[in-house]
């Protein structure tokens, strides 16, 4: 399975232009998409879940075309969106076995032995009988993931799952995540860097609706060796230092400023070098002093 | 305080900024200007009337009205507007902000609620805008519109609306607040709407005035009731006054309002989360113990994605849906609202006189599934909503969307459920009428015919609407719009009806209906309705693929992006489905059209209006030549009921009454007759003609002389063809056929074939005109009111239709034979009768008695349906009481047999014919008249003694056209029947009666459109003869003595009776009256016929001691006399009148009653009774003509 994008653009009619010529290409396995909020992230999940059109470009899965042949996509797909509800008063066995038939699987003890293996693997075999409406948010989310992987998908799609979720739970979902089929196309969109970092082999940094960078995490972080300065700076100074120097982020640190900068070499006044790691990558790209062209290329 | 005004004026601000708030102003200022002008007659096709037209369109009565009908529709705003100012905060989540800031509970609570009623009487305060609009507008009538008063503009929103914002307003706020949802103020709304409804209903029944006035929670019946004598002149200058009923509605209604408002502000909390803790709670429980993850592999599966495989679901997810749809809180509270509404009304089913009949199925059917289909429409409308927005509203949309199940799956599952919803609603209506027949003790259930009615007929119907309101939502893609569109369908097919427009074919889900009769089942009138049915289902079938075509699935990405997927879903099978689809819409429109506009004629209200004006600008001239008058008729009439076919052959014999030869004869027929023969003896040519009036002019070969006969030989067919409009013409029935002398030929102007009404006739650019020539007229006087082209004839019929039935006309039977399987009867009459006859034939079952005063045998027969036995005994008893009554103190009677015939309810009326009376299966075949309740009026024997009265008053003395005649024949049958009652059951059952009839008069003088005429002059108003008549002529017999009335009438009938022209008028009744009045009473002869007289008696206080072994009563009345003019202006008049005064005991049982002579104002009076006394006072049971009987005794006080 090989998902290929090529120049797929969205533009709503509001003006926003979600997607912007947009062109990747995934090989089984887990794939991050990593992005700021309002990216085109969401976006470009729904089109590949086959719940949107897109303006023009197209996707292929192999040699499905994922825009125009939706029912075979579908039948290959498991897709967790990022903002779903559930029937407050159905229980979770109820729900998912719901969901099974909707997928087309009719013999009801293969529905039954699917459904069973799936709460055990989300953990929620304890609570199967238990109303979604008292689920908490981790267990809601793992049991979105359990509905994505009704009849061995092959596509599945998840976006943003990790968002809200407590520390724990975020470390339970992902290993979730992990243990899903290696041969699946798995695609997990997210703004949080530690999640790309910590599951994925390949991933793309998208931003303003275009892919600013693909490639692997190690490479994407040894291409930017050497560049990340860092240095504490009073509160008063921050602005103006925001100002003169190629600043990636600033944070708090034990109560003092913490800025990183991206440079070719030391900025003036006293930055040390560090080094660099996915988050580095990520800001460099988002506030655009990365010009990732030339990875893009080696990728 | 500070903070609460805060609050207001924030929420307010913000209300105010909104579109949506001056969108509300702006349509209900449409709908009160579009409402104005309607009642100002600016369309030709539609009006509104506030009981008549001589109240003005802004007359305080009317702006009451109008307000209170707009702010009953502005119920939906209130609910919006409250209920959303508290519920955005939840919808929105923005509780918390408010919730967590440093206010008061009651600051929010009142602020919110404080904001929203001050939005909701901006909005309103659009009802007075556009009513001056409306008023103001190019079209209305300066006629219609009067003084304007701003205390009438004020006194609405005063009395009704705000009242009515407080307490829903109230109540919707604090249900929102308190359950955080819109759905319980929507359902809350609809309550309130039933409560309405239910108001207006029951208001209908007398006993139940006062619950009915209380129970309605927008004030509306109550105003009614406060006004419902008014006359025209009176609603033009008063307030409605604040008090009573009125005074109590409102504020039983604020105080439940309100004490709803508290209860929910009291229970409302700001700190409380609802339904979040609970979750939390177990999601620590299940926490952590666990390792982070499951190992289990899961099992791979088959997974089936081929149509086939989902066809095997939609079962399974019909089921899935309706089970949550019916388990839903919100069904069941709307469905229960629907079972207590129907078991509210129930109690007064098919009520006449306040005496019930039996609950037959058909009677129930029509009232249950009646009352229910509003519960039908707002369930449909609603839950098709919920259906489309299932998913998406439980945010499971995108989950269930990228599923591999195509999307016709879950469309058609809805759409079945949404069926399933709908058969199950006519599950309970079943059950709820068999439970209403069964509390009344009725247990003939007929399973057949409630589930043929409510599943083979009703639901066909209710699933066309299912399927246009699933096809609004889809198309919108916004529930809240779609709702509205929906109820906007709704509005709009009723107002196009009520506009003048009512061709079926155009508007969608009509059907020309039915009415289920027991004699005639459902006829044959099933037929046009599946056309009707078939094609609007074709049309449905079509609505639902284009509602499957742009179904949304996943994001809605607007309608370019909709289209493309519509275009991609129009698969080849589906385009050829719509293409056969399509050609049987237009296929079976082609074939309803030429059934209902070529085969039949169509004509809006306005255009068969039209055609009558079109008859009396071009032939009234013609009315003044002398014609040929009926004198004798022969007529062979065939009756062929499974054809629904009939053929009169005869021959009318024709004389020439007047001074001058005849040469143009004119013949008008009724429209769908077809012409086999017309030819008179003495030859004539036809010279002109009006094929659409079916009008036809002749001229005879030789003049027909005066004093000669000639003989016409007629020759006609009415031969439904296919079916119109309406449904299947009603003419000639499978069972029951009923036609009257109209459908035979008629010679001359037929001046009743004018418009009558002054308001229509001015639209079509006609005069006015009186509705009857003046009683002074001497000309009028050559005809008879009945017929206008004969007097007395000579009547002879043969009458012949299927084996199975009887065929009937007056007369009595020669002989009967069967000729080629059809059975024949032959009639003949053996003296003069009037030029007014009918022929019945049906399936007759036959009850036979006979009447045998001092040895004579006449015999009494009743046709009936079988299953019709309940009345039979009382209608026999009737006759006969009658018949002793009438010969005894009227004349002989002048026919040697009584016949009663049955015929189908399509028309609810009793007609006397020469010894022939039918009579509708509705008014008294199934009376259910309790002999042990008070309250029961035996109103069969009632309608029995009426009609056989009218072969005195009618077939022996009948009146000339002019005012007045329906003196002499409705209101002598009336007091005859009156006087045969009062014998069999007492004074005091009259007395019941006639309050029924002092209501209707009372009412119906207030809704008199032309003007109210004393009884000697009525011009055939029901009220007047009918139900004044019997209060006139009870109080004649009552001050006079009921001997000298009857030698009165004794005397008449000597002098008129069978009289040949000039008839008889009102004056000469009132001479015979006068004959017999005593000199001390002659005033009451002007004051019952020749005037309008109305009392205001009243006591004014009563109180008693002991003396001896009985009481002494000692009480003050008033006694007040009114008259009133045409228009209804009344004024005093001094009075010196005989008039009861009273005491009453236990149970109202009159211990003291005598007439005395009694002058205007207030006197005190003494008497003496043997039993405690309760009550007394002037008129005490209410003989005269009081607005206020019941201030007419007040209680005693008993002292000690």
């Amino acid at each position: 399975m090989q998902l290929t994008i090529s120049n797929m653009s969205k533009r709503y009619s509001n003006g926003v232009q979600a997607l912007d010529n947009v062109s990747l290409s995934v090989a089984p396995g887990m794939f991050g998409l990593l992005g700021p909020n309002g990216a085109g992230k969401s976006t470009l999940m729904r089109t590949l879940a086959t719940l949107q059109e897109a303006d023009g470009g197209s996707a292929k899965l192999d040699d499905i075309d994922v825009l125009k042949d939706k029912d075979r996509v579908r039948r290959l797909l498991g897709y967790l969106p990022q903002d779903f509800g559930v029937y407050p008063k159905v229980s979770a066995e109820d729900m998912l076995d719901h969901f099974a038939r909707l997928k087309g699987v009719t013999d009801s003890r293969q529905r039954k032995a699917t459904v069973d293996a799936l709460l055990e693997r989300t953990n929620l075999a304890a609570v199967r009988k238990q109303k979604l409406g008292g689920f908490s948010g981790g267990m809601r989310q793992r049991f979105g993931i359990a509905q994505a992987l009704i009849g061995n998908p092959r596509l599945i799609i998840v976006d943003e799952p990790t968002a809200g979720l407590d520390p724990e739970e975020r470390v339970r979902f992902l290993n979730l995540l992990a243990g899903i089929g290696r041969d699946a196309v798995v695609i997990l969109s997210t703004h949080i860097v530690d999640d790309v970092a910590d599951l994925c082999p390949n991933f793309a940094i998208i931003s303003k609706g275009r892919v600013q960078l693909t490639g692997s995490p190690a490479e994407a972080v040894t291409s930017i060796k050497g560049k990340i300065w860092r240095r504490a700076v009073p509160r008063e100074e921050l602005e103006s230092i925001q100002k003169a120097l190629p600043v990636i982020s600033s944070r708090l640190q034990s109560g003092e400023t913490v800025v990183r900068a991206f440079a070719d070499h030391a900025p003036e006044g006293g930055f040390e070098s560090v080094e660099p790691e996915l988050e580095d990558v990520y800001f460099s790209v988002v506030t655009g002093h990365l010009n990732p062209a030339p990875l893009q290329a080696a990728a | 305080m500070g903070n609460l005004l805060a609050i207001a004026r924030f929420e307010f601000g913000q209300r105010f900024k909104r579109i949506s708030t001056h969108v509300y102003f702006v349509i209900f200022a449409a709908l009160a200007a579009l409402w104005m002008c309607m009642a100002g007659g600016v369309f030709r096709n539609a009006s509104v009337s506030f009981g008549t037209e001589k109240v003005f369109i802004n007359s305080p009565f009317a702006l009451a009205q109008t307000v209170a009908v707009l702010g009953f529709l502005g119920v939906v705003i209130i609910a919006a507007v409250t209920g959303r100012s508290v519920q955005q905060d939840f919808e929105y989540q923005s509780f918390h902000f408010f919730f967590t800031s440093p206010i008061r509970k009651s600051d929010y609570f009142l602020g919110r609620y404080l904001a929203a009623i001050a939005i909701c009487l901006y909005i309103f305060a659009s009802v007075m805008v556009g009513i001056w609009i409306g008023t103001h507008w190019p079209g209305v009538e300066a006629s219609r519109v009067g003084p304007w008063s701003l205390r009438a503009m004020v006194q609405p929103y005063l009395v009704n609306l705000l009242p009515n914002l407080i307490f829903l307003g109230g109540a919707f706020f604090g249900l929102a607040a308190l359950t955080r949802r819109m759905m319980p103020v929507y359902v809350a709304g609809i309550i309130v709407l039933v409560g309405y409804l239910a108001a207006t209903r029951l208001i209908a029944d007398m006993d139940n005035r006062t619950i009915a006035a209380l129970l309605d929670p927008i004030g509306s019946s109550a105003m009614s009731l406060m006004a419902r004598y008014w006359t025209a002149a009176e609603k033009n200058t008063q307030m409605i006054p604040f008090r009573d009923e009125l005074l109590w509605n409102r504020a039983i209604w604020t105080f439940i309002g309100l004490g709803i408002m508290a209860f929910c502000y009291a229970r409302f909390s700001m700190s409380q989360f609802q339904s979040e803790g609970k979750g939390r709670k177990e999601d620590h429980a299940s926490k952590g113990a666990k390792p982070a993850s499951g190992t289990a592999t899961i099992p791979s599966v088959t997974q089936d994605s081929s149509a086939a495989a989902y066809l095997r679901q939609l079962p399974g997810l019909v089921a899935l849906y309706t089970r949550e749809t019916v388990k839903n809180v919100y069904f069941l509270v709307i469905v229960f609202t629907g079972v207590f509404f129907i078991f509210v009304n129930a109690t007064v089913i098919g009520s006449i006189y306040g005496t019930n009949t039996y609950p037959v199925t058909y009677q129930v059917l029509d009232f249950v599934s009646g009352l229910f289909s509003l519960f039908m429409l707002i369930v449909t409308a609603f839950y098709a909503g919920e259906l489309v927005w299932r998913e998406r509203d439980a945010r499971v949309a995108q989950l269930t969307d990228s599923t591999p199940i195509p999307s016709w799956l879950p469309f058609i599952a809805k759409l079945l459920t949404l069926f399933a919803v709908q058969a199950l609603m006519q599950v309970v209506v079943m059950v709820c009428g068999l439970l209403v027949q069964l509390f009344k003790g009725y247990t003939n259930f007929e399973l057949n015919q409630y589930i043929y009615r409510l599943f083979a007929l009703q639901l066909p119907s209710y699933w066309m609407i299912a399927a246009l309101a699933l096809f609004i939502h889809v198309v919108v893609n916004n529930k809240y719009l779609g709702h509205f569109l929906v109820v906007l369908y709704y509005i709009a097919e009723i107002a196009a009806t009520a506009m003048g427009y009512n061709l079926r074919l155009y508007l969608y889900g009509e059907e020309p209906g039915v009415v289920y009769s027991d004699m005639n089942g459902y006829g044959h009138f099933i037929p046009a309705i599946r056309w009707f049915q078939s094609y609007w289902a074709m049309a449905a079938l079509l609505l639902l693929i284009a509602s499957l075509l742009l179904w949304v699935r996943g994001v809605d990405d607007g309608s370019k992006a909709r289209l493309a997927i519509a275009r991609a879903r129009f698969t080849a099978p589906l385009k050829a489905i719509t293409i056969a689809a399509a050609l049987a819409f237009v296929a079976l429109g082609g074939w309803i059209f030429y059934n209902t506009n070529v085969l039949n004629i169509y004509r809006t209200e306005f255009a068969q209006e039209e055609l009558q004006a079109v008859y009396e600008r071009q032939f009234k001239p013609l009315q003044a030549k002398p014609q040929p008058k009926i004198t004798a008729v022969k007529v062979a009439v065939d009756v062929f009921p499974h054809e629904h076919r009939i053929r009169f052959k005869g021959t009318d014999t024709v004389a020439n009454k007047s001074s001058e030869p005849i040469s143009d004869v004119y013949v008008l027929l009724m429209e769908t007759a077809t012409i086999h023969e017309l030819n008179a003896s003495l030859g004539w040519k036809e010279t002109e003609a009006h094929p659409e009036l079916n009008w036809h002019q002749f001229k005879l070969s030789q003049p027909l002389q005066p004093g000669a006969s000639m003989t016409v030989d007629f020759d006609l067919e009415y031969a439904p063809q296919g079916f119109a409009n309406d449904g299947a013409s009603k003419l000639v029935l499978d069972n029951g056929t009923f036609m009257n002398s109209i459908f035979l030929p008629h010679f001359g102007y037929a001046e009743a074939f004018e418009l009558a009404q002054d308001s229509d006739r001015k639209k079509h650019g006609l005069a006015p005109k009186e509705r009857m020539p003046d009683l002074d007229n001497v000309a009028a006087r050559q005809r008879n009111y009945i017929s206008y082209d004969g007097d007395w004839i000579d009547f002879d019929a043969t009458v012949s239709t299927d084996a199975d039935q009887i065929a009937l006309a007056p007369g009595y039977l020669q002989r009967e034979w069967t000729e080629n399987g059809r059975r024949y009867f032959h009639y003949t009459m053996d003296r003069p009768i009037l030029n007014f006859y009918a022929f019945l034939s049906a399936r007759y079952e036959v009850k036979r008695d006979a009447w045998h005063p001092q040895g004579e045998n006449v015999p009494i027969e009743i046709y009936y349906n079988k299953g019709h036995e309940y009345d039979l005994e009382s209608m026999d008893q009737s006759v006969k009481d009658s018949l002793d009554y009438y010969t005894k103190n009227f004349s002989p009677y002048q026919h040697h047999q009584v016949r009663i015939l049955e015929f189908p309810r399509y028309m609810q009326f009793a007609q006397s014919f020469p010894n022939t009376i039918p009579f509708s299966e509705s008014i008294g075949f199934i009376a259910k008249v309790d002999p042990a309740d008070p309250k029961d009026i035996d109103y069969p024997y009632y309608v029995t003694a009426h009609e056989v009265a009218h072969q005195w008053w009618a077939h022996q003395v009948i009146g000339a056209y002019t005012q007045g005649a329906t003196l002499m024949s409705e209101t002598l049958a009336q007091y005859s029947a009156l006087m045969v009652m009062k014998k069999k059951y007492g004074d005091a059952k009259m007395k019941r009666f006639l309050k029924y009839e002092l209501d209707n008069y009372l009412r119906s003088r207030g809704v008199e459109r032309k003007k109210e005429l004393p009884l000697y002059r009525v011009e055939n108003q029901g009220y007047i003869h009918y139900r004044k008549g019997s209060l006139a002529m009870y109080e004649l017999q009552d001050v006079i003595g009921e001997e000298n009335v009857n030698r009165a009438l004794a005397n008449y009938i000597k002098k008129v009776a069978f009289q040949d022209p000039p008839y008889t008028i009102s004056r000469e009744l009132l001479a015979e009256f006068r004959a017999v009045t005593p000199e001390d009473k002659q005033y009451l002869i002007a004051d019952l016929f020749e005037s309008i007289v109305l009392f205001e008696n009243r006591a004014i206080e009563a109180s008693a001691k002991k003396v001896g072994d009985g009481w002494e009563v000692t009480f003050k009345v008033e006694a007040k006399k009114l008259k009133a003019d045409e228009a209804g202006v009344q004024n005093e008049v001094p009075m010196d009148d005989w008039v009861d005064i009273g005491v009453l005991g236990k149970d109202d049982k009159p211990l003291f009653l005598e007439k005395r002579r009694i002058k205007s104002g207030q006197w005190t009076y003494t008497v003496r009774v043997s039993e405690e006394p309760k009550r007394a006072g002037i008129d005490p049971i209410d003989k005269l003509i009081d607005r206020r009987p019941e201030d007419n005794v007040v209680p005693v006080k008993t002292e000690s």
